[in-house]
C-alpha cells in the first residue's frame, strides 16, 4: 500500500490561505529503457485551474497524463495527488479521471451504462447511479442518447459520454488526452466553447493535453510548454504569450518573427544592429549578441521615405495574403522574412493591407512590443 | 466488338475470360454439391422406407425414428457422448480462455513459442495423440498410479486437441482488444477482477462461446482418440461404427439426422442468445 503523507507541505502554523496543490510533480522522470520520455520535471497544478500541457509530438505530454492516471510507474520522483504521495496507487484507488484520446467508451454497454459504470464501482445506491447518470448526460446534453451504444454516436457525441462518464466520478482532477484532436473543426470549436462552459460550472481542476497552441491560448488558465520531456515555461496563457521565455516557446506559441542580432550601447541608448540596420531597444537592455523577437500584429508598415517614428527596416512585399477578418503580408528585409498581420476594420491598418506586391517599405514597431531572448 | 457494357468487363484480359469464368462457377456449384449432397442423402434415406437404402426411394416413412426411440443401447451411447462433451466443453473453455491471456499479453518470454506449442496439437495426427495418451497412462504413469481406461481417460484425450482451438480463438479474439478500455476500467474505480467480469470478459465472451460451440461438435464426433482411450464404455461414434459392420440401417442415418438438426439448433441459439442479450440490455437502459 501506498504510504499516505498527511498533508505534506503545509504544516500546522504556515500560512493556510495557501491551497493544496491538485496535482504536484517533483523531479518525475520517466524512462523507457534507454529513452527518457519525462526528464526531471517539477509542476504545480493548483485546484480549478484549467491547464494545459501543450507540446509537439512526441514531447511527454500523454507520458505526464499516464502517469498522474496511474498506467505507467514513475522511474523516479513524486506524484501528489492533493498533497498525497501516490507513486505505488494504482489507477483504481485515485481520485482522477481520465477522458481518453480514443474514447475508450465501452462498446457492450449503452451511453447511460458507461456513464454509470464508475459509479457502480463506488457501490452507490441504484438511485444514487440513475440521479447522476441522468444529471451527467444532461451536463454534456445528451439526455436523449442514453439507450445508444457508442458504435451507435458520431465522434463529437462519443466524447462527450467519455466526458460524462468521467465527471460523473466527481473526481479531484480530470485527465483530458487531445479529446478533441479527432473532430473536424467546426465541432472543435464548439466543443472548446462548451468544454470551457462544463470547467467553470462543475469547478473541478481540467488538465488537458493539446499539441494546438490555440487551443491552449483560448482554454487555459494555465500553460506548461513542454518540449523533449521537460517543461520550458508555466504560466498564464498571456504570460507565455508575450513573455516567451525562450525561443523555443516563442515559436511554438503563435507566430513570430525573430531577428538574430547584438545589443550596442549607443550613449545611455540601447541599439540593436541586424545586418546592416540599425533599431532602437528597451533602454535597459545588456550589450551582446541576442535575438529580437516581434509579433506579427506589432508590426506596421509605413511609405519607405516617411522618417516619422520609431526607426524601422526597410522591405519590399513579397506576398500579400488576403484572411477574412485580417491580411498577412509578408515582406523582405536584409535581416530575413518577415510577417506583418493586420486586422481590417481599423485604418491605419486597413491602410496597410493594400500594398502592392513589389512595393517598397518600412516595417516598424513601437520598441516596448519587442522582446529581447538570449540563448 | 465487345459486347459488354461496363468498361471493366470489356477489358480484353484473356481470350478465354468468359470460358474461365463459367468453368469456375461450375467448379463452385459442384463442390458445394459434394460438400452437402452426402448430408442431402443422409437426411433423406432416414426416412427411406426400405431397409436397405438406395435410390429410388420406395417410400417415406417415421419408422427408424421409431426404433430410435426404442433403442436403449443407441441412447446410451449417445448419452455417454454427451457427457463426455459436456465435461470436455467446460474445462476446455475455462483452460483455453486463461490459457490464452499469457499468450497475447506480454510478460512471456517466447509467445511465438509458446503459440506454436498450442498450435501443434491440431496438427497432429489424431492416433499419434490417442497412441501416446494410451502409452502414458498404462505405461508411463503405471510406477504411479493404475489408470483404468474409460470416459476420464477418453475426457483426457479429447481435452489434448480441444484446448488448442478455444486458446486460439479466444487469444485472436484478445490480440484486437483495445487494453485502453481496461485502462478506463481501472481509472473509473474498477480492481482487476471487477474488469475482468465486466469489461475483458463480456466482450471476449462470443470468442469463448465459439471456442465451445467447436468443442461440442469436436468431441461429439471424435473417433480414432476415444477408441484407443476408452474402455468398456461405446460413444456414438463407436457404436455406429460396431453398427455398420453389420450394414447401414436406416436407424444409423435417423440418428445422423437427430444430431446434425441439433448442433445446427445450438449454433443459432449461440449466437441468437449474444445478439439478442445486447439487444435487451440497451432496450432495459432506455
Ligand atoms: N511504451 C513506450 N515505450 C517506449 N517509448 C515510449 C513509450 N511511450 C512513449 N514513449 C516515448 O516517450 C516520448 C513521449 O511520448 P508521449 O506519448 O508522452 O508523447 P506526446 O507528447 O503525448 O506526443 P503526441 O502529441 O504525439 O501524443 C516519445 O518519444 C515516445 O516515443
Ligand atoms: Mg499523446
Amino acid at each position: 500500500m501506498v504510504t499516505n503523507q498527511p498533508w505534506p507541505g503545509r504544516p500546522a502554523d504556515s500560512d493556510l490561505a495557501e491551497p493544496v496543490p491538485a496535482i504536484e510533480l517533483r523531479h518525475a522522470t520517466k524512462r523507457y529503457g534507454e529513452a527518457v520520455a519525462l526528464d526531471d520535471v517539477s509542476m504545480v497544478i493548483q485546484p480549478g485551474e484549467f491547464f494545459c500541457l501543450l507540446g509537439p509530438s512526441g514531447c511527454g505530454k500523454t507520458t505526464t497524463l499516464n502517469l498522474i492516471g496511474g498506467f505507467i510507474p514513475l522511474t523516479s520522483g513524486d506524484l501528489l495527488i492533493e498533497g498525497h504521495t501516490v507513486n505505488d496507487l494504482p489507477p483504481h484507488k485515485r481520485n482522477v479521471n481520465t477522458v481518453f484520446q480514443s474514447y475508450a467508451l465501452f462498446p457492450h454497454m449503452t451511453v447511460a451504462e458507461n456513464v454509470a459504470f464508475g459509479l457502480r464501482m463506488e457501490k452507490l445506491s441504484k438511485a444514487d447511479i440513475a440521479q447522476r447518470t441522468r444529471e451527467y448526460l444532461e451536463l454534456v446534453g445528451l439526455s436523449g442518447l442514453a439507450g445508444r451504444l457508442p458504435a451507435q454516436m458520431s465522434g463529437g457525441q462519443q466524447q462527450r459520454v467519455a466526458l460524462a462518464r468521467a465527471l460523473a466520478k466527481r473526481p479531484a482532477v480530470l485527465l483530458l488526452d487531445e479529446p478533441l484532436g479527432a473532430l473536424d473543426l467546426k465541432l472543435r470549436k464548439q466543443m472548446q466553447t462548451e468544454l470551457a462552459r462544463i470547467h467553470r460550472q462543475v469547478g473541478t481542476t481540467f488538465v488537458f493535453v493539446t499539441h494546438d497552441q490555440e487551443e491552449a491560448l483560448s482554454m487555459a488558465t494555465q500553460i506548461a510548454i513542454m518540449s523533449n520531456g521537460t517543461v520550458l515555461q508555466q504560466g498564464s496563457p498571456r504570460e507565455v504569450y508575450d513573455r516567451p521565455a525562450n525561443r523555443f516557446v516563442a515559436d511554438f506559441v503563435g507566430d513570430t518573427n525573430f531577428l538574430a542580432g547584438t545589443v550596442r550601447r549607443d550613449g545611455g541608448q540601447a541599439v540593436f544592429d541586424v545586418g546592416s540596420a540599425v533599431v532602437d531597444v528597451q533602454g535597459d537592455a545588456e550589450a551582446g549578441p541576442a535575438t529580437l523577437m516581434i509579433r506579427p500584429e506589432f508590426l506596421a508598415l509605413r511609405q519607405g521615405d516617411a522618417t516619422d517614428g520609431p526607426r524601422g527596416l526597410t522591405a519590399r512585399v513579397v506576398n500579400v495574403a488576403f484572411l477574412g477578418n485580417h491580411t498577412r503580408i509578408t515582406v523582405s528585409t536584409a535581416a530575413g522574412e518577415m510577417v506583418v498581420v493586420r486586422p481590417h476594420g481599423t485604418r491605419d491598418s486597413t491602410a496597410d493591407t493594400q500594398r502592392e506586391l513589389g512595393e517598397e517599405v518600412c516595417v516598424w514597431w513601437r520598441t516596448e512590443n519587442a522582446a529581447l531572448i538570449r540563448e | 466488338m465487345a459486347r459488354g457494357t461496363s468498361p471493366l468487363e470489356t477489358m480484353p484480359v484473356s481470350r478465354f475470360a468468359r470460358q474461365t469464368r463459367w468453368s469456375l462457377i461450375v467448379l463452385t456449384g459442384a463442390m458445394l454439391a459434394f460438400l452437402y449432397l452426402p448430408i442431402a442423402f443422409l437426411i433423406l434415406f432416414s426416412f427411406e422406407d426400405a431397409a436397405t437404402p438406395g435410390l429410388p426411394i420406395t417410400g417415406l416413412t417415421l419408422h427408424w425414428y421409431q426404433v430410435l426411440a426404442s433403442d436403449s443401447a443407441i441412447q446410451s451411447a449417445l448419452l455417454t457422448s454427451i457427457e463426455v462433451a459436456v465435461v470436455v466443453t467446460i474445462i476446455a473453455s475455462i483452460v483455453g480462455t486463461m490459457v490464452a491471456f499469457p499468450l497475447v499479453r506480454r510478460g512471456v518470454r517466447a509467445p511465438g513459442l509458446l503459440r506454436l506449442g498450442f498450435t501443434l496439437p491440431i496438427m497432429i495426427p489424431g492416433f499419434l495423440i490417442g497412441i501416446g495418451l494410451l502409452i502414458f497412462f498404462r505405461q508411463g504413469l503405471h510406477p504411479l498410479i493404475d489408470v483404468q481406461l474409460g470416459l476420464y481417460t477418453v475426457v483426457a484425450g479429447h481435452l489434448v486437441f480441444t484446448i488448442p482451438f478455444v486458446v486460439l480463438i479466444v487469444a485472436s479474439r484478445l490480440q484486437g482488444f483495445d487494453r485502453r478500455l481496461e485502462w478506463a476500467a481501472a481509472d473509473l474505480g474498477a480492481g482487476p477482477w471487477r474488469t475482468l467480469r465486466h469489461i475483458v470478459l463480456p466482450l471476449i465472451a462470443p470468442a469463448i462461446l465459439a471456442g465451445a460451440l467447436l468443442c461440442v461438435t469436436l468431441s461429439i464426433d471424435e473417433f480414432v482418440i476415444t477408441f484407443f482411450l476408452i474402455g468398456p464404455q461405446q460413444t456414438l461414434p463407436l457404436y455406429i461404427y460396431t453398427q455398420i459392420k453389420f450394414g447401414v440401417t436406416p436407424e444409423v442415418n435417423a440418428i445422423a439426422t437427430v444430431i446434425l438438426l441439433v448442433s445446427l439448433l445450438a449454433v443459432t441459439l449461440g449466437s441468437i442468445l449474444l445478439t439478442s442479450s445486447r439487444r435487451l440490455r440497451r432496450r432495459r437502459a432506455e
